[in-house]
């Protein structure tokens, strides 16, 4: 855990130093050109002219440091910018669009300056487009898709280019890194987005994969409209508002994602679901977040294995009926599950910490239900500033002299007495656990306990035994 | 300096050889085993509800202890008439004091460490071994408790006459700060208006040694995310590098005042005779 926070450091740094580095040198540059061909109509190479002068099939290798834009390419070719061309774009036009199908980008590094209404680094109007470490930064859109079937997306960089004159720009009136609209069969893979409007959109688009990609500091790190049978699995987000927003889809498989840390807004959650149906979320890790997991309208989803850490509200459901939570950890949230106005959910056989369980038959399943007391999420919800006595001792006294209208809390039917043994892990990293350690825990608490036990008995002897 | 010295030797003597001490030293040792086993069950390191478990249980049993032995030990030197043959002698009542003090600390200690070396010998044995950093917070969280409690032990101990009184007014104290503590305030405050409520929760917070060391430990546990928006300020504070030391200062603090506290009331009572 503590290697890959430190890969995230080294991703986060890295985007800001290209960030940099694309801002310091586009203005020079821009300059220099400008004062060699004082007077021409185009002074950067014009990346059209090389397009239009290509045949179908052909590679062009662009061996300039800097080219204008807009460009539609037109004809299936495929552009290698080697990781070192800039193309910069003043027009409201998308700086590269691709309008026939096959068409491969690489390693080009993209300015797109001019805000408002779709304008974007890359649009795609065909299918079968293939963009490939592209490093974009956009004051609009990053990457649109529209109507473009069987798309590979992979490698790239987009973050957010801040206009001159404005400081901050609101998350909302941003525009969004990847966005599709009836676009298929995509694959969106190991792409790092941050401080955008949303990650990832996605909407009517269905069959695709969207997995490995790190998103950061947007408002929605992925969002789904309208989606069906997608997988997104193994994406990581943090510091969103919420971290995937999934709404109004249907048979999709998300798992193996981490969120972590989506709390700066009062609508904040790790992920959320609104009118889902016939999903499957499993094996996520939520931590710290405002709300873990929140359910909203949906039914028949099931939630299997995940790992709710640290969250102000592990679970809430709204509204929801017929979902299956199985084999969940729930492990230090302030309030572990909350249900409003929510018909049966079937909650069983995860794993809460302050459950108190007993295992009769040996089957790893309590025979005891956990009914989760409202006591404490009642109070505070009045007044916060009794959040303070979280687990106090007099508050778990309180709580357990009221049992008002027990049959109606949020209840497991079988608690399970153990946690599971892999989110056990992400629980080390919190806290001051973690140090560099010389010796192994063993030996130093071997060590540290002998001192004490020896010191004490030392001193009972002496001045409590012996006649002296 | 040497008058403080020989009486907290003899204190320590007298403490040591008292069947009270080791009534107390098996509670806590069973006690600390126990403890052991139940989180062993889980390893969860940091901040969770087993460790908040282990606070509560910690909780209940140290306060209470360290109430009696330091009231009981104060108010016998008036019973036994030893206090009225001390004060012939040309002892400072602040050096008698602190003599006290420290002398019953160490004995307090003892009884804890004692508990916590079995325990980690006992948890390293049967191969149950506990996150390092959290046995030495449980340790620090014990010691830090039977600290502060003897302070408010000492005044108990001042203000009664007898061990009767003595053994009264710990249980209500001990009550009071531990476990009537969150029901009372809920409903105090709950009748003063909103905005004052955080401000004076922040102050009784600082005048009640249990919550005190509870919130340092949970927040030093990684927790300080169950505290809510409201207190971050604090979380932020504690868990600087400096926080450590802040903590130990306002502890050092507390104890001065309340020793400042019991020489007065002391002090009164030798002059009056």
């Amino acid at each position: 855990m503590r290697s890959e926070r430190r890969v995230i450091f080294q991703v986060l740094a890295w985007v800001l130093l290209l960030n940099l580095a694309l801002l310091c040198i586009a203005p020079s540059v821009l300059a220099k050109s400008l004062a060699k061909d004082a007077g021409l109509p185009s002074p950067l190479p014009s990346l059209q002219q090389l397009v239009d002068r290509a045949q179908p099939g052909d590679t062009i290798v662009l061996t300039e440091e800097k080219y204008a834009g807009p460009v539609i390419v037109n004809k299936k070719l495929k552009i290698d910018g080697r990781g070192t061309a800039i193309l910069s774009n003043d027009t409201a036009e998308a700086a590269i669009r691709i309008q026939a199908a096959g068409v491969t980008l690489r390693g080009i590094n993209i300015l797109q300056h001019p805000a408002g209404g779709e304008s974007a680094a890359i649009a795609v109007h065909a299918n079968e487009a293939i963009l490939e470490d592209v490093k974009i930064r956009t004051a609009g859109f990053g990457i649109l898709l529209r109507d473009a079937d069987h798309a590979a997306i992979r490698d790239n960089v987009i973050s957010w280019l801040p206009a001159e004159d404005t400081a901050d720009t609101k998350l909302g009136q941003k525009g969004n890194g990847i966005d599709l609209y009836n676009s298929h069969h995509y694959r969106i893979e190991q792409n790092t987005i941050a401080g955008m409007r949303d990650g990832i959109y996605l909407e009517n688009s269905h069959r695709g994969n969207v997995n490995n990609n790190r998103l950061y500091s947007s408002r929605y790190g992925i969002h789904c409209m309208y989606v069906e049978k997608t997988q997104i699995h193994n994406n990581q987000g943090e510091f969103n508002m919420t971290g995937a927003m999934i709404m109004g889809v249907r048979d999709i498989h998300v798992y193996d994602n981490v969120f972590t840390k989506q709390s700066s807004n009062v609508n904040s959650q790790g992920i959320l679901l609104f009118d889902v149906q016939n999903s499957v979320i499993e094996r996520n890790l939520v931590e710290g977040n405002r709300v873990g997991i929140y359910i909203e309208l949906s039914k028949d989803n099931q939630l299997i294995e995940n790992a709710i850490i640290r969250n102000f509200i592990g679970i809430q459901f709204k509204q929801a009926e017929d979902n299956k939570v199985q084999a969940n950890d729930f492990v230090a949230n302030v309030i572990e599950a909350e249900a409003t106005n929510s018909g049966e959910n079937e909650i069983h056989g995860n794993y809460w910490d302050s459950a108190q369980g007993l295992d009769l038959n040996n089957d790893g399943i309590s025979e005891i239900p956990y009914a989760i007391n409202p006591f404490y999420q009642q109070l505070i919800a009045k007044t916060p500033a009794f959040q303070l006595f979280f687990q106090s001792p007099g508050m778990t006294f309180l709580s357990d002299m009221y049992a008002d209208d027990r049959e109606h809390w949020t209840t497991d039917s079988g608690p399970r007495m153990k946690i599971n043994p892999l989110s056990a892990m992400p629980a080390l990293s919190s806290g001051d656990a973690g140090e560099v350690k010389v010796l192994s825990d063993q030996t130093f608490i071997l060590i540290i306990a002998s001192l004490l036990l020896g010191t004490a008995i030392i001193t009972i002897i002496y001045s409590g035994v012996s006649k002296s | 300096m040497t008058d403080m010295l020989q009486v907290a030797k003899r204190e320590i003597k007298i403490g040591l050889r008292n069947p009270w001490a080791y009534s107390f030293l098996i509670l806590f040792s069973v006690f600390s085993i126990s403890l052991l086993l139940v989180n062993s069950q889980n390893a969860v390191s940091g901040y969770s509800a087993i460790t908040g478990s282990m606070l509560s249980l910690i909780l209940y049993l140290l306060p209470l202890m360290t109430l009696f032995l330091g009231s009981f030990s104060l108010t016998g030197e008036k019973e036994e008439g030893s206090w009225q043959l001390l004060s012939t002698y040309p002892l400072g009542t602040l050096s008698f004091l602190i003599g006290k003090y420290v002398g019953l600390s160490v004995v307090l200690l003892t009884i804890v460490s004692f508990g916590y070396g079995l325990m980690g010998l006992i948890s390293v044995l049967i191969g149950k071994v506990f996150d390092v950093s959290t046995y030495l917070l449980f340790f620090a969280f014990s010691c830090g408790l039977v600290l502060l409690f003897l302070a408010i032990a000492l005044f108990v101990g001042s203000l009664s006459k007898n061990r009767w009184q003595a053994l009264t007014f710990s249980v209500m104290i001990w009550f009071f700060t531990v476990i009537g503590w969150t029901t009372i305030l809920i409903s105090v405050l709950g009748l003063l208006p909103y905005l004052w409520i955080k401000p004076l929760l922040v102050v009784l917070t600082f005048l009640n040694p249990a919550e005190l060391v509870r919130l340092f430990v949970v927040i030093k546990l990684g927790g300080g995310s169950v505290l809510g928006p409201e207190y971050y300020e604090w979380v932020n504070w504690i868990q600087q590098p400096g926080g450590s030391l802040i903590f130990f200062a306002v502890c050092l603090a507390w104890i001065g005042c309340s020793i400042a506290g019991v020489h007065w009331i002391w002090e009164r009572g030798r002059s009056r005779g």
